[in-house]
């Protein structure tokens, strides 16, 4: 059996207790360490010494192209792949839930927390949110905006949108791609500036308003951990606003904007009555 | 030699009209350097404070050595030509004295780079003609060349003496000869005629062709004897430079001139040419060298030769060499010839501008360009590194093609990468000093106008060979010289002594800096390797490396030869691979291209700089492309501008360009390092067919899709029956009748075969051409001279990539051997991958 195991968002026990009796009596243990990163514990050791088992990292190259190695005898033996956050929260894993199939290999799901529903811990009802975009690393020639009309077509029915940012944990340079041979980045996490400062640049070179430097936007830094920040203020104001470690989301606020999750803003307004002139300008509420 | 203080020389180089920047280009061994030595002679400019030391053409040791030259030098000429002439200087001028920058350059073909580079700081040749050999092939290179760059040329018949004394031709078959030599030149000129230069043809009764010697020191054009002929039959001298060449004949009876071979009784008359230009010297040279005393006396008083008392002693050569230096001073008639008939920078630049620059041609370097306005943007071409006394340090040398270069100001420098509005690739320095290159010696100064030659000082650490420099932000590079010759042999090479590597590493950084043309890199298996153009340049450059830039003793492996990847068929199957993640896919099939096409990307006629519609349209016309396809060519490769596409034949897919960028980098390296052995694919046409990306941009990053797209490429060469091509040099040797079965005999057993024998007319020798591996071609050189007892030179030229028989995939022919000799010596598996590695199944 292969189980897919969720493991929250914070630490090492935020995993569910039905999700620890699972891992414990797993033959092998996977952890999938280039989607996200277990803010509390980067370190695996800490992970094996709560979970009792030896906890493998599997970084991208294991499971996009080693994959056999993750499935081998899983037919007989339960092997336990760990996600940090919820296995489905991406859809980047589907791919190994297929080729589990093919061979025959049982799964079952055990679910945690994702930022995709945590996110909700800003105050923004989940169900006012649309299409979740992610945002790249942009290179001097490689600037992808096809985000864009995703935000747009939220924007024109009044819906949030969650912006994923982009973490480089080990990631080849593009270089060494081209050449078949690996030498990796240093790793890299995208902060909510560098987010504000794209999302900015594609607006300027589109101009069609889908936001603008005047939208309101939350900033979320370490959500679900002991040191988790929420900042709601105008993107030019989130541009200069520090949120400290990885990892950043960003969600830009949709004009449908209930009285109640305008209060929550308020509460972690960059700047409280700044927040309010475009509340009223911009949203129509005004207390 | 002429004095001159440096303030001197820099106001000429302010009346940039009467500048003249010039190459001296040739075959190897007909006589550059010789000649080039008489022109300094007369007019060589040395400053005061160097005169009596300075020897300008004592270089390097080894060039002495072999008598060939392997580094192109530059040197400055003053010449004042005489007032009643300035009129036929077509083109605008500023009083009578002329600054003649010079570039002697190599005509060994393995260093024919060095020509490129001087080709691209001047506006005219000076092409040397062996009155003996012809035009050679090198000649029709350097040519070539010059065309190419739109430099205009004139002609100098070399080594007339020769003829003379060793062949004793009659004078009708030495005019007929030289007019083959010209008609051949002329030939070559118009086959790579560019139209908007006109006519630039080269014609002996127009004064661009000159006879002479270099050796003797004498040398002529119509226009000296036309000048003194036309006082006594009371014509004009244009008039009389028309009669003296070609069909006109002057009957002496009747005193009248006429265009026919024959007089009145149908006895045969002499050739006006005949008659009154080579009749004195053959005179001359009769009665010297058959020590006629009187009969020379009283030539040389109808001559009007004097000669000093010591030299009246004289007899025989020597004597001959003294008169005719004075009779017919080299100096005086090349550079009037030079002063005259080649373009100054102002009229050069003109025509020039729009082969020189890749940005568009209204912006304002474009017309700085264009006017050689000293007053415009800076633009100037640094076109090759030369060193200094300080190891591992460079001048830069190049020219000025607008605005003014001058210590200490702020530059743009751009590499050959750089693209404008970008940061690769650039640097934002200031000029640390300028200098004044002449010869060995340099002199600082304290600016340059446009349409000059400099050095500058302190470049070399942000060049790696060549580039551009400017002071306008908007400047688009000057292009890039495309060189004749590719480095096609290949060498390792390591230190004796292994505390010894940093130092290599060093000198092979030197090393490349300081030829045009080398290579140099370190392979997978971690060996140093060189590339050069032949076995002489690396031969050349080996010694430099071991001698001079890394000064630590080093080992050679045997010298390999670089091969092409190619493909024979259109891809038996789609080729399909999916992403890492596998929710990217991308469809592809290969196709080979013709090897016309591959020719003219080669040659730069069609790159990836050229206006995309423009472009597609002599793609669907001259080569039968579709012309839709032809106009999303999304790359070229590999390094950008090699001869393999990568074409989007997708519809309506969406997100395509936000991949472009990773396909176009996997395609790179994925030419680069092909799939049989890692070597340079070429001709190789590669079409997305289809693609399936995922909707977000975070899934389909270049960690996605470069590996997808190269291997992709991998799968769609490997069902296209791959195969190699091997480079092949065109071998023209010249040898006496006796020798030709031993040159059959070397060539048969080396894979090479000969396709023209042709005698040149009067004389024993004969001109043979063949083909040769370059594989087979180590050794070759010297073999041959054992062989035919020393009597035949062979020159090698890369000539054209030949398709070898056979397949890398199965074993049992030459290929097959190959790929897996090249594979083990790269560190690789001995085996080609096998298709599954990047072929996917749906």
């Amino acid at each position: 059996m292969l189980y897919f195991i969720g493991l929250g968002l914070g630490d090492e026990r935020d995993v569910s207790v039905r999700g620890l009796e699972v891992i414990k009596r797993c033959e092998r243990v996977y952890l999938e360490a280039y989607t996200s990163v277990l803010m509390g514990s980067a370190d695996p050791s800490r992970l094996e010494e709560f979970y009792g088992r030896k906890v493998i990292v599997a970084d991208r190259e294991m499971v996009e192209s080693e994959s056999d190695a993750i499935l081998a005898g899983a037919q007989e033996v339960d092997v336990a792949f760990l996600v940090v956050g919820d296995p489905y929260g991406a859809t980047t894993h589907s791919d190994l839930a297929l080729r589990a199939a093919e061979l025959n290999i049982p799964t079952k799901t055990i679910h945690n927390a994702s930022i995709m529903n945590a996110v909700g811990a800003c105050g923004l009802q989940l169900y006012n949110f649309g299409q979740t975009i992610s945002l790249v690393f942009f290179t001097d020639s490689w600037r992808p905006d096809s985000f864009y009309p995703k935000v747009q077509e939220n924007a024109q029915i009044g819906l949030h949108t969650l912006c994923l940012l982009d973490i480089k944990v080990k990631e080849p340079t593009l270089e060494s791609l081209a050449r078949g041979k690996k030498v990796y980045e240093p790793p890299r996490y995208m902060t909510v500036n560098q987010a504000v400062e794209q999302l900015l640049e594609v607006e300027e070179n589109r101009q069609e308003k889908a936001y603008t430097a005047d939208t309101i936007a939350v900033g979320v830094a370490r959500l679900g951990s002991d040191t988790q920040l929420m900042r709601a203020g105008t993107l030019a104001q989130l541009r200069d606003v520090d949120f400290g470690a990885p990892l950043h989301s960003l969600v830009l606020v949709g004009s449908r904007l209930h009285l109640l999750e305008a209060d929550a803003l308020r509460q972690i307004a960059v700047d409280r009555e700044a927040l309010d002139v475009v509340l009223a300008r911009d949203y129509g509420i005004t207390h | 030699m002429v004095n001159f203080t440096i303030d001197q020389i820099r106001g000429l180089m302010d009346k940039v009209t009467n500048v003249r920047n010039m190459s001296v280009i040739a075959h190897v061994d007909h006589g550059k350097s010789t000649l080039t030595d008489s022109l300094v002679s007369k007019a060589g400019i040395i400053s005061s404070a160097k005169a009596g030391e300075a020897r300008f053409t004592d270089t390097r040791q080894d060039e002495q050595d072999r008598c060939i030259t392997i580094k192109s030098t530059a040197i400055s000429m003053y010449f004042e030509l005489d007032k009643d002439d300035i009129g036929d200087v077509k083109q605008k001028t500023d009083g009578n004295g002329f600054l003649i920058n010079l570039i002697d350059s190599p005509g060994h073909v393995d260093f024919s780079s060095e020509v490129t580079a001087a080709l691209r700081v001047t506006d005219g040749a000076l092409v040397v003609v062996d009155c003996i050999e012809g035009v050679c092939v090198q000649t029709e290179t350097v040519l070539r060349q010059a065309l190419g760059e739109r430099i205009k040329p004139v002609i100098i018949i070399n080594k007339v003496d020769r003829a003379l004394l060793e062949l004793q031709s009659p004078k009708e078959d030495l005019y007929q000869s030289f007019s083959r030599t010209i008609e051949s030149v002329n030939v070559i000129i118009s086959t790579y005629l560019d139209k908007n230069l006109g006519d630039l043809q080269v014609y002996p009764d127009k004064g661009t062709v000159a006879f002479g010697s270099g050796l003797h020191g004498w040398a002529f054009t119509l226009r000296q004897f036309a000048k003194r002929y036309s006082a006594k039959f009371g014509v004009d001298k244009d008039k009389m430079m028309a009669r003296l060449w070609g069909e006109n004949y002057f009957n002496p009876k009747t005193r009248k001139w006429t265009t026919k071979g024959t007089d009145a009784d149908g006895k045969q008359l002499e050739r006006a040419f005949c008659m009154f230009v080579l009749d004195p010297i053959f005179k001359l040279f009769d009665s010297i060298m058959n020590f006629k005393k009187e009969q020379t006396t009283t030539m040389l008083e109808k001559l009007d030769v004097q000669l000093r008392s010591e030299e009246r002693e004289l007899e025989g050569k020597a004597l001959l060499k003294v008169v005719m230096r004075k009779f017919l001073p080299a100096g005086e008639a090349l550079l009037e010839m030079l002063v005259i008939h080649l373009p100054s920078p102002v009229t050069a630049q003109a025509y020039r501008a729009d082969t020189l620059y890749e940005g568009p041609q209204d912006d304002e370097c474009a017309k700085g360009i264009r006017e050689c306005d000293p007053n415009g943007p800076l633009m100037l071409y640094v076109s090759k590194m030369v060193p200094t006394s300080d190891k591992g340090r460079f001048y830069a040398f190049g020219r000025v093609f607008s605005g003014t270069v001058r210590s200490g100001l702020k530059v743009r420098i751009q590499g050959p990468n750089y693209q404008p509005g970008k940061k690769e690739d650039l640097f934002l320095k200031s000029i640390q000093r300028t200098i004044l290159m002449m010869g060995r010696y340099v002199e600082p100064i304290e600016d340059c106008p446009a349409g000059n030659i400099v050095g500058l000082v302190g470049v070399d650490q942000f060049l790696l060979k060549s580039g551009t420099i400017t002071t306008s932000e908007t400047a688009h590079n000057m292009k890039v010289m495309k060189f004749s010759v590719s480095p096609v042999v290949q060498v390792a090479v390591e230190v004796k002594n292994a505390n010894d590597l940093p130092k290599l590493v060093e000198g092979l950084k030197r090393l490349s800096k300081s030829d045009p043309c080398v290579l140099c890199f370190t392979n997978e298996s971690g060996e140093h390797i060189v590339a050069g153009a032949g076995e002489l340049h690396l031969e050349i450059c080996l010694k430099d490396l071991e001698e001079d830039h890394a000064q630590v003793p080093i080992k050679t492996g045997d010298p390999v030869v670089g091969y092409r990847e190619t493909i024979q068929a259109e891809s038996s199957i789609t080729a399909l691979s999916k992403s890492p993640n596998k929710h990217n896919r991308i469809f592809m099939k290969a196709q080979p291209l013709t090897e016309e096409l591959s020719k003219v990307i080669e040659d730069g006629k069609v790159g990836p700089r050229d206006d995309p519609k423009v472009r597609a349209r002599i793609l669907a016309d001259e080569f039968g492309w579709d012309v839709t396809e032809a106009r999303k060519i999304w790359c070229f490769g590999p390094d950008t501008t090699g001869p393999n596409f990568l074409v989007d034949v997708t519809k309506g897919v969406q997100y395509l360009n936000e991949i472009k960028d990773s396909c176009v980098a996997a395609f790179q390296w994925a030419t680069k390092e092909g799939v049989c052995a890692e070597e340079n694919m070429r001709g190789c046409r590669f079409n997305i067919l289809d693609v399936a990306l995922h909707a977000d941009a975070i899934h389909r990053g270049g960690g996605q899709i470069i590996p997808t797209c190269r291997r992709v490429v991998y799968a769609a060469a490997l069902t296209a029956q791959p195969t190699l091509m091997e480079p092949v040099y065109l071998v023209e040797i010249q040898c006496p009748d006796s020798v030709i079965g031993g040159i059959y005999s070397v060539l048969n057993r080396r894979r090479g075969h000969v396709f023209s024998e042709e005698q040149r007319p009067g004389t024993p020798l004969y001109n043979v051409k063949a083909y040769l591996p370059v594989n087979e071609s180590f050794g070759f050189t010297a073999f041959l001279r054992s062989q035919t007892g020393g009597q035949a030179f062979p020159q090698s030229v890369f000539d054209h990539w030949q398709l070898m028989p056979g397949t890398p995939l199965e074993p049992g022919n030459k290929v097959y051997d190959i790929v897996r000799e090249v594979r083990i010596r790269k560190g690789l598996a001995p085996d080609v991958p096998p298709l599954d590695r990047y072929y996917d199944k749906l």
